[in-house]
C-alpha cells in the first residue's frame, strides 16, 4: 500500500513540474528576451518605468500560459473519448475545475494587459479608466485583448456548467471557446501593409491556435493521464497525430509570418534584417528552438509511444518536462517577438 | 473532428478579412532636417516622415542639446504619416538630438532617434519648412485607415453568429439519439 501511495503522489508531483516547468520557462524568457530587445530610450522622451517595463511582458506571458492551459484541458475530454466514464470521470473531475481556474486567469490576465499597454503609451502617470477607455477606442490590440478576454468569460461560463452537468456540455464547444478567444491574439503583434496582409493573418491564426492545441494537449496529458497507463495507451496515439500536425503547422507559418514580415517592412532587407534587427535575431531564437523540440517529439513520438501502448511504464513525464520547458521558452520569446523593432 | 477544423477555418478567414489591412507597424523613412545634416540655419520646426499614417494622440518628441537642455516648443503635432514639432530658436555650432515615440498604426510604441548640428557660423531661422498641415484631415485619414467604429462592429458581430453557430451544431449533436455513436466514431 505504501509503494503505491508513494508513486501516486509522486506521479502528482510529476504534473505540477509539468505546469510549473512551463509557465517558469515562459516567464523567465520573456523578462530575458524583452529586456534584450528592448528599445533603448531616447533623449527628452519620457520612457514607461520599471513596473511597466518587467510588468507588461510578464503580464502578457501568463495570458499566453493561462490560454494554453484553457485549450489543453479544454482539448482533454475529446482525447479521452467518451465511452469509457468510469476511467475518465475521476480524471474530468480534477481537470473541470482548473480549467474554469484558468479561464479566469486568462480574462485577468487580459485586462491587466490592456492596463499595462496603457501605462506604455502614457509615460509617467498611473493610468486612469478615462486613459484605458480612450485606448480600447483608439488601439486595435485593445479591442483585441478586450474580445480575448469576453471569450475567456465565456469559456469560463461554459466550464462552469461542464463542472455541473459533466460531459453533457459538448467538449467541441469548450475546445472553439478557447480557441475561439486565440484569435485576437495575433492583432497585438506585428502587421504589415501591404496585399499580404491578409495571408499573413491567417498564417498568424494557425500559428497561435496550432500552438496552443500542441502545447496545451502536451501539459494535460503529461500532468493528468500520464499517472493512468490504460488511458494513456488509448489518448496518447491521438494526441500523437494531433501533435505532428501542429508541430508541422506551427513552424511552416513561423516562417512563412517572420520572413515576410520583415521582407515587407520598408527598411528592413532580407537576408541582412535576420541577423541585424531584433525582430529577426528572434526568429532565429524561435526556430532553434522548434528545432529543438522535433527531437523530443521524435522520441516520444517513436521510442515512448509503441511501449505505452502495450501499457508498459516509460519515462513519459521527464520527456515531456524537457519538451515543455522548451515551448515555454519560445512563448516567452514569442511575447517579445510581437512588441520587438523589426529594423 | 472535421466539423471543428471547419468552423475553425471560417473563424480564421472571418478575422483574417474583418481585420483593418491598413495598419502595420511604422518606419521612419525620412525627416527634415535629415539625420546627420548640418544646417546653416536654426529649423522653425522638426519634420519627421513614416512610412504610413502615425495615430493621433500618442507621439513625443523632444529636440535635445549635447548638454541636455529641451529645445522643443509646445507639443508634437501629427498630421497623417507626418509628425512636426516648433523649435526654439538654436544656438549656432551644436549638435541637437531629435528623440520621438510615437503609437505605430499596429498599436506598438515605436522609439528611435536622429541627430543633426548647426553650423558654428549659423544665423537666423529658416523658414523653409511648412508646417506638417491640417489636423483635421489626418485625423480623417487615420479613421479611414482605421475603418472607425463600424469595423469593430462587423467583427464582434461576425464572431457572435460563428460562437452561435458552433453552439447549435454542438448541440444538435450532443442531443441527437447518434450522437454517442457518432462520437465514438471521431
Amino acid at each position: 500500500m505504501t509503494v503505491t501511495a508513494a508513486s501516486v503522489s509522486s506521479r502528482r508531483i510529476g504534473g505540477r513540474v509539468v505546469g510549473g516547468a512551463f509557465g517558469v520557462c515562459a516567464v523567465l524568457a520573456a523578462v530575458a528576451a524583452s529586456t534584450l530587445t528592448a528599445q533603448d530610450a531616447v533623449p527628452g522622451v519620457p520612457m514607461p518605468g520599471v513596473v511597466v517595463a518587467y510588468g507588461l511582458p510578464v503580464v502578457r506571458v501568463l495570458l499566453d500560459v493561462a490560454a494554453v492551459a484553457v485549450v489543453g484541458l479544454s482539448l482533454l475530454p475529446k482525447l479521452l473519448g467518451f465511452d469509457d466514464p468510469e476511467r475518465t470521470e475521476p480524471v474530468m473531475l480534477r481537470v473541470r475545475p482548473l480549467a474554469v481556474t484558468a479561464a479566469w486567469a486568462w480574462a485577468i490576465c487580459a485586462l491587466l494587459t490592456i492596463v499595462f499597454q496603457t501605462a506604455e503609451l502614457n509615460p509617467g502617470s498611473v493610468p486612469t479608466f478615462g486613459m484605458i477607455a480612450a485606448y480600447v477606442d483608439d488601439v486595435g490590440t485593445g479591442q483585441g485583448l478586450l474580445f480575448s478576454a469576453a471569450c475567456a468569460l465565456a469559456a469560463a461560463g461554459i466550464g462552469l456548467m461542464a463542472v455541473r452537468f459533466g460531459e453533457k456540455v459538448p467538449a467541441e464547444l469548450r475546445i472553439i471557446v478557447a480557441l475561439f478567444g486565440l484569435l485576437p491574439i495575433p492583432v497585438t503583434g506585428h502587421a504589415v501593409d501591404s496585399v499580404w496582409h491578409d495571408p499573413i493573418m491567417i498564417s498568424m491564426e494557425i500559428h497561435v491556435m496550432g500552438a496552443a492545441a500542441w502545447t496545451g494537449g502536451l501539459i494535460a496529458m503529461a500532468a493528468f493521464v500520464a499517472p493512468h497507463r490504460e488511458l494513456l495507451a488509448v489518448a496518447l496515439p491521438k494526441f500523437s497525430k494531433i501533435a505532428t500536425v501542429c508541430l508541422l503547422l506551427v513552424g511552416l507559418s513561423g516562417l512563412i509570418t517572420g520572413l515576410s514580415t520583415m521582407a515587407l517592412t520598408p527598411g528592413a532587407t532580407l537576408p541582412g534584417a535576420i541577423v541585424t534587427s531584433p525582430y529577426g535575431q528572434l526568429v532565429v531564437v524561435k526556430t532553434a528552438l522548434v528545432a529543438l523540440l522535433v527531437p523530443l517529439a521524435a522520441h516520444i513520438r517513436f521510442r515512448l509511444l509503441p511501449a505505452i501502448r502495450q501499457r508498459r511504464a516509460t519515462a513519459l513525464v521527464g520527456w515531456a518536462v524537457a519538451e515543455v520547458s522548451v515551448m515555454g521558452l519560445a512563448y516567452g520569446v514569442a511575447v517579445a517577438i510581437t512588441r520587438s523593432s523589426i529594423v | 473532428m472535421r466539423r471543428l477544423l471547419t468552423v475553425l477555418l471560417l473563424a480564421c478567414a472571418t478575422v483574417g478579412l474583418a481585420h483593418s489591412p491598413a495598419q502595420a507597424h511604422n518606419v521612419l523613412i525620412g525627416s527634415d532636417p535629415k539625420d546627420g545634416a548640418t544646417l546653416t540655419a536654426s529649423p522653425e520646426r522638426v519634420t519627421l516622415v513614416f512610412d504610413q499614417v502615425v495615430r493621433q494622440g500618442y507621439a513625443q518628441v523632444g529636440v535635445t542639446g549635447a548638454d541636455g537642455s529641451a529645445w522643443a516648443d509646445g507639443v508634437a503635432e501629427v498630421a497623417a504619416e507626418r509628425v512636426s514639432i516648433k523649435v526654439k530658436p538654436l544656438p549656432a555650432g551644436g549638435t541637437y538630438v531629435v528623440g520621438y515615440r510615437i503609437l505605430s498604426a499596429d498599436g506598438h510604441p515605436v522609439t528611435g532617434k536622429i541627430t543633426f548640428s548647426l553650423a558654428p557660423d549659423a544665423s537666423g531661422v529658416s523658414t523653409g519648412t511648412t508646417g506638417a498641415g491640417a489636423g483635421s484631415s489626418g485625423a480623417a485619414a487615420e479613421a479611414a485607415a482605421n475603418g472607425g467604429a463600424g469595423m469593430a462592429v462587423v467583427w464582434i458581430v461576425g464572431a457572435l453568429l460563428l460562437l452561435a453557430a458552433g453552439t447549435a451544431v454542438a448541440l444538435r449533436r450532443s442531443s441527437s439519439p447518434a450522437a454517442q455513436g457518432e462520437r465514438t466514431g471521431a
